[in-house]
């Protein structure tokens, strides 16, 4: 297990995210891949703090203010996702245009 | 810790394996509702990594906030949107096919320039116990000195109070215009 073997781990992680992003149609689908981005990066974080920082407590700090603005992110993310329900009844991303009218 | 070492990379492999295949069947799987079981199992490999990367407290952390927050979150509004049985919203092939494509390249890029960098496989500083210590992070959370972090700390919780009051917003909002 070196730097290397993690940071390979994250960008398959996060390529696994982007392709969700790029696929998925529902919306809540997309959430989940975000996440499984964020996460990624996460990972990102706290194998850096490990193998090589200097001051490895404030490397791992980062990935802990990250893991707080992510939370924040889904909760406005479901707030969105729960207004857009009741006025569409659909939470498909490529009707919303034609519901709109 | 020689005795130590090929355990905990055996552990890393199948947990890396773990999450991969898992992350993989979360992001494709038709249905949303398992996909969200499917996210609980990927970040709990993700605090077996933490636990691995000797970060006690981001493992911790990972569990109550992401398995216990995030997903919770997911769930509640998979549960308030959709209708059993709905989840038939299928992406044309051709979609699909680009989608592969485009994130094979990212991988790829950013391959070339991971394995371009000759320091990353070599790990010089090893981590003193002390230093994830939950009280290691707490003085340094909550110090005034110029490596401390009390400022970003503050502008988190009024982000997060922010946040509350956001989405409550926004979830009401349209309840008034209806009436």
């Amino acid at each position: 297990m070196t730097l290397l073997h993690c940071l390979i781990l994250a960008f398959i992680l996060f390529t696994i995210g982007i392709f969700g992003v790029l696929t998925n149609r529902h919306l809540i689908g997309m959430l989940i891949s975000i996440e499984i981005m964020l996460n990624a990066a996460n990972i990102n974080f706290v194998a850096f703090a490990y193998f090589k920082a200097q001051d490895p407590t404030a490397g791992t700090l980062f990935s802990i203010f990250s893991i707080a603005i992510t939370a924040c992110e889904m909760a406005v993310a479901l707030a969105i996702l729960i207004a857009m329900y009741r006025k569409h009844h659909s939470l498909d991303v490529n009707t919303q245009e034609i519901n709109h009218e | 810790m020689i005795l130590n070492i090929p355990f905990s990379d055996i552990v890393f492999y199948f947990v890396a394996v773990f999450m991969v295949l898992l992350s993989i069947a979360a992001v494709s799987s038709k249905n949303v509702l398992r996909s969200a079981i499917f996210l609980i199992a990927s970040f709990l490999g993700t605090a077996i990594l933490y636990l691995l990367l000797k970060a006690e407290f981001m493992a911790m952390a990972q569990i109550m906030l992401y398995v216990g927050g995030v997903v919770v979150f997911i769930i509640f509004a998979i549960l308030l949107t959709s209708h059993l049985g709905e989840n038939k919203l299928s992406t044309p092939i051709s979609q699909k096919f680009l989608a592969v494509f485009l994130a094979l390249t990212l991988l790829g890029v950013m391959a070339k320039f991971l394995f371009n960098t000759k320091e990353l496989s070599e790990s010089i500083t090893q981590k003193s116990p002390e230093a994830s210590s939950l009280i290691a992070y707490g003085e340094r959370l909550l110090s005034y000195a110029p490596n401390g972090f009390v400022l970003p700390f503050e502008i988190i919780s009024i982000l997060l109070f922010m946040t509350l009051v956001v989405a409550i917003t926004i979830a009401k909002k349209d309840n008034k215009e209806e009436k």
